[in-house]
């Protein structure tokens, strides 16, 4: 009989097998201008885009960041990706072989640098664009326009979901949509252009109804877990601090990104009551807690959501001592992904700053994200309505097939 | 009688053809000659007399042989085609147009299903798995070999039971192709669903509350792989999905040859019960299908994608409404 190795060994065979991926520690700091011929390329594969741009938009400045200002400052190095957060735009993108002055990738990393903006949306409004700069004449030269540039776009970060599902739901919208005969393409192409910056309002007003239909179940005096930096979330406790209700909030530090720490700063500005635990301290606190409250990077189709590494531990706490968890989100962020376990979700490396050097024998997990079956969540907030887990499945049927 | 429909008839009865996709094919292909060979009578009109005698086939092959839930529905489909006929076809034309459908649904529905449900179920299988299957589904088989062909290390596990032996066709098929298989009875699954990390089954139908009707022993797998946390698979195409419902395996199931359990081939020394087989307190029972609750099921793979157990009164609602138009 066979016996199966022990998983570790395998996983280390197969990475000496392949080609030894660069340090990533030493890429954030100094990586080389992108060249030419790969400026299509995401220069950092390895680490997830849309971790980082949650980083710099939400997180605390780390003591890389730090060091690599001082770094910035002292020596006079290229401009490279990670001075986004001082505002600098790498000059990868000019001069791209002269053959498009448009890059849809572009746009949509200006876009995805406000923060207010979630990233399904700044995908689209980059396609939006892509209507806008089209030369083509009829639908079809049209939607495979479109379906180019969301390619790119999805390879060009592997590991965002919003952003696939994002894409895939403007293009199932044209699609849809483009099969009307008496239209003739103009008004067509400014029927799709509207829609697209619609969308965008879209996303703010369904953080509203995501937060009105969420304060009936915020009652007075009650105790909220939170986990994790969503603008969904703020907003709903935004909400239901305008609207009078007595309630406090418990918030994990949330490490890497210590997400809490800002958390708790906009909570304290709306006078809610806050406490910060540090992750291990969740169980510990879970019996004074009346209800868990996080967002979604996506929600998947078997009900499940993945968000945030430690979610799904908040969860398994949750469950076994009866507390419900609920999960605010929009509908666009509904993806037809199906894991079965938390390694079936493609990986999202991201660096972790421990802020003292480790040896480089030590691994350490670098996954920013993990898999919530839905077995241990109660409810969704969307803009659809409250849902339970296995309605997803049906919205994802009704608007895919 | 036509003979072609006696042909499988007698093929259902003696346990040649079984399998819910080879039975269904099998017979519409009789019912295809079937039509071929028809014409009118005098005084009556196509469409109800060939409804009738289309019901009456399906009679005779009920007699040999209950039906499957699949066959079922590809007969709801075939009586539905034939009411659709327009009336002012003429008999050769109708018939053709009859057999052209019957054509579409085996290819549509069957085949090209099958090789949907190959596609997605393939990338659910990595490099490193040990995959487990129970009995012998004929779309596992293909996921299975598919997978191979597509380079990917595995190694898979076949559950088997008496007294169909079932898996054992399988296993020769796989091994032929160079698999790497482990071979063991289902007494034994609980021994070794500590290696495994996912089971395929196949279905024989699956009931609107996510239950899944299969092979007797289906449910036992499930079970096991659910208490040590492995995933379950079901493939199944969406022509077998039934609205209707079902708690557990007894309230509507079919019943083999009881001399089956009580003898074993090839084994005269076990003789038991030899003598004992007419006794009124006695019952041997030969379930052939157990129901599996939706619980022990991660997802089911559909033609129409990978779902939960709980979306299958959705993809029933939107099939019947496919049935309507098409």
């Amino acid at each position: 009989m066979w016996w199966r190795s022990a998983s570790f060994i395998l996983d280390r065979q197969q990475e000496q097998n392949a080609a030894v991926p660069p340090n990533p520690e030493s890429l954030l700091l100094s990586s080389p201008p992108p060249s030419m011929a790969d400026s299509l390329q995401n220069p950092k594969p390895d680490i997830s885009a849309y971790y980082q741009t949650r980083a710099a938009h939400h997180a605390v400045v780390t003591s890389d960041w730090l060091a690599q200002a001082h770094a910035a400052v002292s020596i006079q190095t290229d401009d490279d990706d990670s001075s986004v957060i001082d505002g600098k735009i790498a000059p990868a993108a000019g001069g791209r072989g002269g053959d498009k002055a448009f890059s849809v990738i572009d746009e949509f990393n200006s876009w995805r640098k406000q923060p207010d903006l979630a990233e399904a949306v700044a995908a689209i409004r980059a396609l939006a664009a892509v209507i806008k700069a089209s030369q083509a004449t009829t639908m079809m030269e049209l939607e495979i326009e479109l379906k180019k540039a969301s390619d790119s776009l999805k390879a060009w970060d592997t590991t965002s979901i919003s952003l696939t599902a994002g894409c895939d739901l403007f293009i199932r919208y044209v699609t849809r949509t483009s099969a009307l005969e008496y239209e003739d393409f103009n008004s067509a192409r400014s029927r799709l252009i509207e829609r697209a910056e619609k969308f965008g309002e879209i996303s703010c007003k369904a953080r509203r109804i995501i937060a009105m239909l969420c304060q009936d179940f915020i009652f007075d005096g009650c105790t909220i877990l939170v986990h994790g930096f969503s603008r969904v979330v703020l907003e709903v406790l935004r909400t239901a601090a305008q609207n009078k209700k007595h309630f406090r909030v418990f918030c994990t530090e949330g490490r890497p990104d210590r997400t809490g720490l800002r958390l708790s700063n906009e909570l304290a500005k709306l006078d809610v009551p806050v406490k910060l635990l540090i992750d291990s301290a969740v169980a510990y606190t879970m019996d004074e807690v009346d209800m868990v409250l996080v967002g979604a990077d996506a929600i998947v189709e078997s009900g499940g959501i993945i968000n945030m590494m430690g979610t799904y531990q908040i969860a398994l706490v949750s469950h076994s001592m009866n507390k419900p968890v609920y999960v605010a989100a929009e509908s666009y962020k509904f993806a037809r992904l199906y894991p079965l376990d938390q390694k079936d979700v493609g990986p999202a490396l991201r660096t972790i700053d421990f802020g003292v050097p480790i040896p480089s024998k030590v691994e350490v997990e670098k996954s920013a994200r993990d898999y919530t079956p839905p077995l241990y969540l109660t409810l969704l907030f969307t803009d659809l309505g409250v849902l339970t887990p296995s309605v997803v499945s049906d919205e994802l049927i009704q608007l895919y097939l | 009688m036509h003979p072609a429909v006696y042909k499988v008839g007698l093929q259902y009865l003696s346990g040649d053809i079984w399998g819910g996709n080879a039975r269904c094919i099998a017979m519409f292909q009789a019912f295809k000659e079937a039509i071929k060979d028809y014409s009118t009578p005098p005084e009556k009109t196509l469409i109800r007399d060939l409804t009738a005698r289309i019901s009456s086939y399906v009679s005779f092959l009920i007699e040999c042989r209950p039906l499957s839930n699949s066959m079922g529905n590809a007969i709801k489909f075939l009586k539905n085609r034939i009411a659709k006929l327009p009336l002012v076809l003429s008999e050769s034309e109708a018939k053709a147009t009859l057999m052209s459908d019957v054509d579409r649904f085996i290819n549509e529905k069957i085949i090209i299903a099958e090789k949907v449900i190959v596609k997605h179920a393939v990338t659910k299988i990595r490099d490193g798995d040990v995959l487990l299957t129970y009995g012998a589904s004929s779309v596992v088989e293909m996921i299975l070999l598919h997978a191979h062909e597509l380079g990917k290390q595995f190694r898979v596990v076949v559950v088997d039971s008496r007294p169909k032996l079932e898996g054992q066709l399988l296993l020769r098929r796989l091994v032929r192709k160079g698999l790497s298989c482990t071979y063991t009875h289902v007494n034994a699954v609980s021994c070794i669903m500590q290696e495994v990390t996912r089971v395929f089954l196949g279905a024989s139908s699956v009931l609107s509350n996510g239950t899944v009707y299969s092979r007797v022993g289906t449910a036992c797998v499930a079970m096991v792989a659910h208490a040590f946390r492995v995933p379950v698979l079901v493939c199944c195409e969406a022509y077998k999905f039934h609205e209707r419902v079902q708690l557990d395996s007894i309230c509507f199931n079919e019943l083999g040859n009881p001399e089956a359990i009580s003898k074993v081939h090839g084994r005269e020394d076990i003789n038991y019960l030899d003598g004992f087989v007419n006794q009124e307190k006695l019952q041997l029972l030969n379930l052939v299908y157990d129901a599996t609750p939706s619980d022990y099921i991660s997802m089911i793979i559909t033609d129409y994608g990978m779902i939960p157990p709980t979306s299958v009164p959705v993809i029933v609602r939107e099939y019947r409404r496919e049935h309507l138009w098409s």
